[in-house]
């Protein structure tokens, strides 16, 4: 009832051989029938080969069983096989490495799996700079090891012996030298090299790193050499494995969209922990916007108040504190972004009664079309300093909440120069709008001591072409580009040497390709960007300029897939982010040269299955048969 | 209002602590009035109302709640699908599901047992409206008595669905009144009774949750089409017994009458035969990924008793493979062929491939096996589905046996000659079909369904399909003419538009996809043959993790096509699709959004 087209077809070419080339050292020294041997957990069907049908189906589940063969695993039918092996454990132990991302340093695991239980794992910090980052490797061992214990009980295994044997203990010896301060910041050196060996009945993990955050990436590797064999109830762990890694680009970020939808406490810490999963660094939070302002700060509890969708869709300061916590441990960035002065709405309409002026104009006015992208419209008051106090109240409390004070996002798109002409028809709406920048960064100095972040971020816009954009300040602004890669202005903020994030709209935008909400038209982007899509962008790549004499090398910083949440609610985030961010964030991880390969199908689908396991909704690759039978849907 | 004294003590406090750090801050605290109520505005629908003046006479046309604004607020209130004629009052009371009592002395004998099932299901959507909890109690009696004309139990095309219901209620008690044809009439009523009821809660983090009905409320009610649909694939994916009870519900909530059960194809094998238990020890994906016939059995009763009839589809003789491939290890030759072909291209539509072997008279015999346990399963008359859809002739023209049958049957190897092997198979499939529904007591010859395919085409159809025996289920795009010219042809049909009504496109190839506005936008032909429509959830790239959100609102936007066929469009229709989806919401079902939170809370300004 369907043409297949090219949906699975864009990599119809690949070559399977080229995964052989990314594993190194004992990789390959398997063949199948050496796969078969090392296994720890096989058991003979006893009478498989010429039983009745019935007694088959009565006794014995319908199960495949899976060989390498050729470095691919191939699906059997159990009874046709000497062995029962799981999928999982056939891909573990088969050709792929299945780490996501892929590491970017050398890389040897052996073909052999252990038999371990998550409350073999220990913690040894060898080594640390400062009692918090002792503390933090602590805390970030044990959600390692709750999410060992959360596949263990998707199996059944609570409670339950398991007939492997007795599960080897797992020793993790960590030591961090280098930073004392537990944050992801600019400067914060993400590498970590990470041993596993076997060492009498004892496997001992030295993992070596020179930031806390960096330490964590490594328990989020180490925990991808673990996984659940459903046929042998237990969990398996590769019996050795060197590890050598750091990522391509400094920020790896998600964008997910507060304001046009709310999204409950919960979603957003499933979020981080899939964010985690993938060894993304950067959680951009869009909080407020026109439709709604969600946050209740205390510093301007007003706002909230007036904008919030309802008194239970408000986040606490709180509840803002537990997200942080929780993404401080998976070695992620908090970044809250209160856009300005456009996207606001009726959270800043309180003013007049509290005695301080307007604080917004063209809230809500009709015909929005005429003042704004979308409905409701909104713009602050450029003329009124008490705009300005109170955007220095909600900095500082905002830096005070995430701890992010290195890096800070303005906001700043999507200006309506219509909005501000009707009240200000003696200045050119373009100053007012640079002079509203202006004065927020100064209220962003004052807000952080008296120092501006290393790094303050601006939507691209009208602001981010000529000749506005040499007017901003290189050593302390940035752009987050969201226009189409394919726009000359994207490129040009980019050549004229500003530091950049990406998040380009053609394909880092997730909320495209679902028509318009206000009509049955198309909608301001389109067709939904595939996970091969987000994957196989690389601009830098394709349009970097040669290194001639005079041209500044592009300074990207790294990217963010943005989602924008004008047409999706808490019930269908996952399925919407995951897998698709995962697969950015390989992109920008290790930015490896190939597209979305077979080899990147295969990694990618074990990812996922690694995100469900955390009760992550992630939506499937393709059909189950495909999982099953991987090289045939390619 | 407790509600106001407590919001006014917080802002105190917050705006004492403004004050302290800023000079520029106002010199009195200010006191804010909580500024989500909603007003019901005529001819627009609710809004939030920015600042509800304290004190001020609480019109009736305030309401605390959204959801109780908008199923008062408006000629059809919150009603999904809207019904032909209804007037509702704007006044509500109070009810409690303690105190809800069903009258079933106007019903036959025979209806009642399943009147009481389908009482029960409306009683839980009220509970549900109060996450399971309604919490103020009020000793109002309500009474609903449920008037049965015929003692008819069958689910068909033919089965009258329209029903009569009247609220009227006064301080001291609430009366209901539903008259319908057939029980699944009555069913229709209930479900629009439940439609009229609302709660009260705030979303303030304090449990209080009460119920209030339409204090008055008088409808007539019927379908302009008797078949709508929702197809789900749980082959290409599985999708997990209790993922399907709960689209049944949201069904049941829409009124949808049909659930096309796709569910077998040539990827996976999910559902179990007693007879020939092959199909899934070598065509499931696990052993917890089956069917079992207790289940499919318990799925039948459970849609019966929301008014929905299973249609199961076994696909033939293409999107047949895994689940059939064990013919050789038995000595029975191939069942199917191409099946797993490596080089899929040419062979099938997509990997894996797989077509019955009509070469081989045990594949007929095994097919009849499989359609002996359908025929027990389905509800009497039965309405199957046999596929027929993308037959690849270069599949069959790859296997040597085929090719050995055509010559003994005179087909040449032409593409006529295939058509004339594909035909013959649909002629055998229905004779052994027919034979089958005989053998259990089924007199009447019933129809059967088959997808629109190169052998439904206008010039080949009445040759091979004869007009009394299938219903053609078009799926062809919106500009097509097929559909036309089979109604033309007297051939009965329904409607699957795929590039409006396929909810997999817009996630693959160039594929596009609908938002609900276009779903509901697309009108069928007005002809007795045209039976309806159907929506369909393919699953290749979806699974248990998102099908709520990937099905739903979308589909209940083709319901009201279907049931209602209204002249207006989607922007008459959102602030109840809004009421709609809160209310999927509360039983259970994870339906997307619609738009922004603020459009949602504020009618017609996002237009």
């Amino acid at each position: 009832m369907k043409s297949w087209g090219e949906a699975l077809g864009r990599s119809a070419g690949a070559q399977f051989s080229r995964v052989g080339r990314l594993r190194r050292a004992l990789l390959l020294l398997a063949a199948a029938a050496c796969t078969a041997a090392a296994l720890l957990y096989w058991r003979q069907q006893a009478d498989s080969a010429h039983r009745p049908l019935h007694s088959l189906y009565a006794n014995v589940a319908p199960q495949w069983s899976w060989i390498c063969r050729n470095d691919r695993c191939e699906r059997f039918l159990a009874t046709e096989t000497p062995v029962l092996q799981s999928l999982p454990t056939c891909n573990m132990l088969c050709a792929s490495t299945q780490l996501w991302p892929q590491p970017t340093g050398p890389v040897s695991l052996a073909t052999a799996a252990a038999h371990v239980s998550a409350h073999g794992f220990s913690l040894q910090v060898v080594a640390s700079p400062s009692r918090e980052i002792k503390d933090h490797l602590a805390d970030a061992f044990n959600l390692m090891v709750e999410d060992l214990k959360a596949l263990e009980r998707n199996a059944g295994l609570d409670g339950r012996r398991s007939s492997s044997g007795t599960p080897r203990d797992v020793v993790v010896r960590v030591n961090v030298n280098g930073t004392a301060d537990p944050r992801m910041r600019q400067d914060t050196d993400e590498t970590y090299k990470l041993t596993l060996r076997p060492v009498a009945h004892t496997l001992v993990v030295d993992l070596a790193a020179r930031s806390f955050v960096g330490a964590r990436h490594g328990f989020e590797t180490l925990s991808q050499l673990v996984w659940l064999d459903p046929y042998a109830a237990s969990l398996l762990i590769l019996e050795a494995a060197t590890v050598e890694d750091g990522p391509r680009f400094r920020y790896r970020g998600l964008l997910l969209d507060t304001a046009r939808n709310f999204f409950p406490v919960s979603d957003i810490l499933r979020t981080i922990d899939a964010m985690g999963a993938c060894k993304l660094n950067t959680f951009h939070w869009h909080v407020s916007d026109s439709q709604s302002f969600p946050l209740r700060l205390n510093s301007a509890p007003q706002l909230a108040q007036h904008g919030a969708y309802g008194p239970g869709a408000v986040y606490t300061t709180d509840d803002v504190r537990t997200v942080v916590r929780r993404a401080r441990l998976r070695g992620i960035r908090v970044l809250i972004e209160v856009d300005a002065p456009a996207h606001v709405g009726r959270a800043w309409t309180w003013g007049p009664v509290a005695g301080l002026g307007h604080l917004a104009h063209c809230v809500e006015v009709e015909p929005w079309s005429t003042y704004c992208g979308e409905p409701p419209c909104g713009q602050l008051n450029p003329r009124n300093p008490n705009v300005y106090a109170i955007l220095e109240r909600v900095y500082a409390e905002i830096i005070q909440l995430t701890g992010v004070d290195d890096i800070f996002h303005l906001g700043g798109d999507e200006v309506s120069e219509r909005c501000w002409a009707q009240h200000f028809n003696d200045t050119d709406p373009m100053e007012l709008w640079f002079d509203f920048t202006k004065r927020a960064m100064r209220a962003l100095e004052r807000a952080n001591g008296g120092k501006l972040p290393e790094l303050t971020l601006l939507w691209s816009s009208r602001l981010t072409h000529t000749p506005y954009l040499e007017r901003l300040d290189k050593k302390h602004f940035g752009v987050q580009i969201w226009g189409s890669s394919r726009w000359p202005e994207s490129r040009a903020v980019l050549d004229a040497g500003y530091r950049s994030i990406l998040s380009h709209v053609d394909a880092w935008y997730l909320d495209c390709g679902f028509g318009s909400w206000r009509d049955s038209s198309d909608g301001h982007c389109g067709p939904y960007r595939s996970w091969q899509q987000i994957y196989e962008h690389r601009p830098w790549i394709e349009e970097m300029p040669g290194l001639t004499a005079g041209v500044e090398p592009w300074r990207i910083d790294g990217g963010a897939a943005c989602q924008w949440t004008e047409q999706l609610g808490s019930g269908g985030l996952d399925a919407r982010v995951w897998p698709r961010t995962a697969a950015l964030a390989e992109r920008l991880w290790s930015d490896r040269s190939e597209g979305a390969t077979a080899d990147v199908y295969l990694r990618l689908d074990t990812q996922r299955t690694r995100l469900l396991a955390k009760g992550i909704h992630a939506a499937p690759l393709w059909p189950r048969w495909c999982s099953h039978n991987p090289h045939a849907c390619l | 209002m407790e509600f106001g004294r407590r919001w006014a003590l917080v802002v105190l406090g917050l705006s004492c602590s403004v004050s302290c750090h800023d000079t520029t801050a106002p010199p009195a605290p200010i006191v804010y009035e909580p500024s989500w109520t909603y007003k019901c505005v005529p001819d627009e629908g609710c809004h939030r109302s920015a600042h509800p003046q304290p004190g001020a006479n609480s019109s009736s046309l305030i309401f605390p709640s959204l959801d109780l604004c908008r199923t008062v607020c408006g000629r059809f209130g919150g009603l999904w699908p809207r019904p032909v004629t209804a007037a509702l009052s704007t006044q509500t009371v109070r009810i409690h599901p303690n105190f809800l009592r069903f009258d079933l002395s106007n019903a036959p004998v025979e209806t009642r047992d399943i009147l009481v099932e389908m009482t029960h299901v409306a009683t839980q959507n009220l509970i549900d409206e109060c996450d399971g909890n309604v919490s103020v109690v009020v000793e109002t009696p309500v009474v609903v008595y449920i008037t049965v004309k015929t003692t008819n139990l069958n689910l068909t095309l033919d089965t009258l669905e329209q029903y009569r219901l009247d609220v009227q209620s006064k301080e001291s008690n609430a009366v209901i009144h539903i008259v319908a044809e057939t029980v699944y009439g009555a069913r229709h009523a209930l479900e629009t009774f439940t439609q009229l009821v609302s709660s009260d809660k705030l979303d303030d983090g304090e449990y209080r949750c009460g119920l209030r009905l339409v204090a008055g409320a008088k409808i007539w009610d019927q379908p302009v089409y008797k078949y709508r649909g929702f197809l789900l694939d749980t082959s290409r994916n599985f999708i997990p017994m209790d993922d399907i009870k709960r689209m049944l519900d949201a069904m049941a909530t829409v009124k949808m009458n049909v659930f096309h059960w796709h569910a077998t194809d040539s990827h996976s094998f999910p559902l179990e035969s007693k007879r020939v238990p092959q199909f899934t020890r070598y065509g499931a994906y696990s052993a917890y990924e089956i069917y079992s016939a207790e289940e499919i059995r318990e799925l039948i009763h459970y849609a019966r008793v929301r008014g929905i009839r299973v249609v199961i589809e076994i696909d033939s003789p293409a999107h047949a493979g895994n689940g059939w491939q064990w013919g050789q290890e038995f000595g029975y030759g191939d069942l199917a062929v191409c099946v797993n072909a490596r080089q899929w291209r040419g062979l099938c539509i997509q990997p894996p491939c797989g077509q019955l072997n009509p070469a081989n008279p045990t594949m007929y015999r095994v097919l009849r096996d499989l359609y002996k346990d359908i025929a027990e399963y389905l509800p009497k008359p039965a309405l199957f589905h046999m596929g027929g859809d993308e037959v690849f002739l270069g599949c069959w023209n790859s296997s040597e046996q085929i090719l050995t049958y055509m010559e003994s049957r005179n087909y040449d190897t032409s593409v006529d000659g295939f058509i004339k092997l594909w035909s013959e198979f649909h002629e055998k499939a229905l004779n052994m079909w027919d034979e089958e529904l005989t053998a259990l007591g089924q007199e009447e010859k019933q129809p059967v369904m088959l997808w629109s395919s190169e052998l439904t085409q206008a010039h080949r159809i009445q040759k091979h399909l004869s007009k009394d025996r299938y219903i053609i289920e078009v799926w062809e795009p919106i500009n097509s003419p097929l559909l036309v010219q089979l109604i033309r042809l007297g051939y009965k049909v329904v409607s699957v538009p795929k590039d409006i009504w396929y909810l997999d496109h817009g996630f693959w190839g160039q594929t596009k996809y609908s938002n609900w506005r276009r779903m509901y936008a697309h009108t069928l032909p007005r002809d007795p043959h045209m039976l309806g429509g159907e929506v369909a959830a393919w699953s290749e790239y979806v699974d248990s993790q998102g099908l709520d959100t990937r099905v739903w609102p979308r589909t209940a936007a083709v319901a009201e096509r279907l049931w209602a066929d209204p002249n207006s469009g989607a922007i008459a229709a959102e602030s109840r699709l809004q009421r709609l989806r809160a209310r999927l919401g509360s039983r259970g079902i994870r339906a997307d959004v619609l738009s922004p939170q603020w459009c949602a809370q504020h009618d017609q300004h996002c237009v």
